[in-house]
């Protein structure tokens, strides 16, 4: 489709609403996608980093273009364009937010790496909204040939804490058989910018994909993420994690989907949510008929530091085969009383106590993540956000 | 100036219901004061209060520390002060360790000893003293590395109580039904450490239903404690009375009771 088409398909799309399913909480009323600006020069000041890491490539990402600072030898770290074959095969344009990024998106990368080819330090992709009201449409495509192992760390920021500004990202990754990758999305925007991302993944035979979502930014919005365990033996593991605070709403729409045989997915959100903000987590686990023994898990954990905070679960099971193994759970606590008492009661202040309770709630999703910068980089980001004492 | 002097205190819940009607106590280092009463009589009540949980509100009296008031004092500052409370049923904190959670506990303190300022123990330190301390209170290494108190046993939770006692070092120690739960190993090691920290620093207040820890902990003093007040006091050998003749002898006539 030409992108003269592909904006007549946009425009043809109306904006979601709350009667549809997949929008019952998240309200987009007097949200206007067309009143950004699609282009501009960028400020030269760019966000402070949440994390502090040791890449072998290295690329800036804002509305005016792409910078790579470096690439690492052997693979392609490249700007991605129109022609390539596998663009647009995982994240289509029948949704809204998606046929926008499919027709406006002028920046976006390529990561491919070859066969049997091991990148030792992570790629590390910044994304930087910097211009006023302006709009950001970000799209990047990760190629893992088979037996490649990799890390690729993206994080979402704005140039200041008071940007207004839209983002729109639609990243697709395949991973082909036998590959390991580690895929790391940080979302830090400023609270007055609008998120709506489409990540969507396919595990090939015997292919791990280890994948990591921090949301701590942005007003409002939706991060779609759908993982295909597309071959036998795949394995997907989504480790989220999230703290929101004032008045931020976060919405994470989850798709589990197995197609092959023997193949794992496990899925864990855990969020912190203070003031007012608001969470909402829907996730959905398909497995397809010729799917046996799919083994799938998901699970949703929300602590509330406020009462006038707010968490919706949404957990679905659509199970089509009939040797399966398949698990959710959900809770929702408040920081329990008695606990910060006890606390308290060794000589902690208030804050310091609820620190430490919100420290340890995010222990078990720390534990998961296996690389050793991500996991303290990722903490590093958790500890910025939580509020200091 | 007695070290802790609790006067005339009482204390209620939160929807006005009147527990402890009463309580005059003073305690000073190097005492053991027991305090010995039926379940229901309002012991836990005191010990609470006296910490500041929230939903205990002291309506009259004072506790003064060291000859200043704390009654308005959050638990944090009370902690800081020196006041501790070994809990009877001390609370899991997922995902925190009992090192993480002891350190942080310690810079509190020394945070508040220097003014407010961030005085952090040096992190050799920290483990040289925790290490002894766990040593010696047979405390196994492996619960150090264990989420506080998340999956403990009963014995493991007490035993846990008294590391943390040992390595905040208070000035007056108050021990909520301590015994409960422990068998008799457990109770010995956690007596002997009481009994090794009560001293020229440290004066501690044992709050038991049952007699049997007194066997492990001499107490100077013994006060009964029926209907939110104090209704006699004496040596030790008031406990021993009590164990043979019950609590039947204290409770005036009127008020109810789990043995009335």
């Amino acid at each position: 489709m030409s992108r003269a088409e592909l904006i007549e398909r946009y425009q043809a799309i109306p904006l979601p609403t709350k009667s549809e399913e997949h929008w019952r909480f998240t309200d987009l009323t007097g949200f206007d996608p067309d009143s950004y600006t699609a282009a501009g020069d960028a400020p030269a000041s760019l966000a402070a980093t949440m994390l502090e890491i040791d890449a072998s490539g290295m690329a800036a990402v804002g509305e005016a273009g792409i910078t790579i600072e470096h690439a690492p030898e052997g693979i392609r770290f490249e700007l991605l364009t129109d022609e390539h074959p596998l663009l647009g095969t995982l994240v289509g344009h029948s949704e809204k937010f998606a046929a926008h990024n499919a027709a406006m998106w002028e920046h976006g990368l390529l990561v491919h790496v070859p066969k049997g080819a091991v990148v030792e330090k992570p790629i590390y992709i910044r994304v930087t909204n910097a211009i006023e009201g302006g709009s950001l449409f970000w799209r990047l495509l990760i190629v893992a040939e088979a037996q490649s192992e990799f890390t690729v760390i993206e994080e979402y920021a704005s140039a200041s804490a008071e940007l207004s500004g839209y983002s729109n990202a639609v990243v697709e990754i395949i991973v082909e058989e036998g590959a390991r990758v580690e895929y790391v999305s940080v979302q830090n925007l400023s609270q007055s910018t609008w998120h709506f991302a489409s990540h969507h993944a396919t595990v090939g035979r015997d292919a791990e994909l280890d994948w990591v979502a921090g949301g701590f930014g942005s007003g409002g919005g939706k991060v779609w993420i759908q993982n295909d365990l597309a071959g036998q033996g795949a394995t997907s593991r989504v480790t989220g994690a999230y703290f929101v605070d004032n008045e931020q709403k976060l919405d994470y729409d989850t798709f589990q989907e197995h197609i092959a045989p023997n193949t794992t997915s496990d899925f864990a959100f855990k969020g912190v949510l203070r003031d007012t903000a608001s969470a909402v987590w829907r996730g959905m686990i398909r497995v397809e008929k010729g799917a046996q023994k799919t083994n799938a898990y998901q699970e949703n954990r929300n602590l509330l530091l406020s009462k006038t905070a707010h968490a919706d679960s949404i957990p679905g099971l659509e199970i089509l085969a009939n040797d399966v193994r398949c698990t959710h759970g959900a809770t929702l606590s408040q920081v329990d009383r008695e606990q910060l008492f006890y606390a308290m009661a060794r000589g902690l202040s208030r804050q310091e106590a609820e620190r430490l309770i919100v420290r340890g709630f995010f222990q078990d999703v720390l534990d998961r993540i296996d690389l050793e910068p991500v996991r303290t980089a990722l903490a590093a980001a958790l500890e910025a956000r939580i509020p200091q004492a | 100036m007695a070290l802790l002097e609790i006067k005339n205190l009482h204390v209620a819940l939160e929807d006005g219901t009147p527990i402890v009607k009463g309580v005059d106590l003073t305690v000073n280092t190097n005492e053991k004061h027991a305090i010995m009463g039926p379940n229901g009589s309002g012991k836990s009540t005191l010990a609470y209060a006296l910490m500041g949980h929230p939903s205990y509100e002291i309506t009259e009296g004072e506790i003064l520390l060291d000859g200043t008031d704390v009654a308005e004092l959050g638990a944090d500052e009370r902690a800081q002060r020196g006041l501790f409370l070994a809990f009877q049923y001390p609370h899991a904190i997922p995902g925190v360790t009992v090192t993480s959670f002891l350190r942080s506990a310690i810079n509190a303190k020394r945070k508040a000893a220097n003014g407010g300022e961030d005085d952090p123990i040096a992190v050799k330190q920290f483990r040289i003293d925790v290490l002894a301390a766990m040593e010696h209170l047979k405390v196994p290494r492996e619960l150090a590395q264990r989420y506080l108190n998340d999956g403990f046993s009963g014995g493991e939770k007490k035993r846990v109580e008294i590391l943390q006692m040992a390595m905040l070092k208070p000035r007056i120690a108050v021990l909520d039904e301590t015994d409960s739960g422990l068998d008799i190993d457990a109770l010995r090691v956690v007596a002997n450490g009481v009994n090794e920290l009560v001293g020229p620093e440290m004066g501690a207040i044992v709050i038991t239903h049952y007699q049997r820890i007194l066997n492990y902990i001499l107490p100077d003093y013994v006060h009964v404690f029926v209907d939110g007040r104090i209704v006699a006091s004496g040596g030790a050998e008031l406990a021993q009375k009590l164990e043979a003749e019950g609590y039947e002898a204290f409770i005036p006539a009127g008020v109810g009771g789990e043995s009335a």
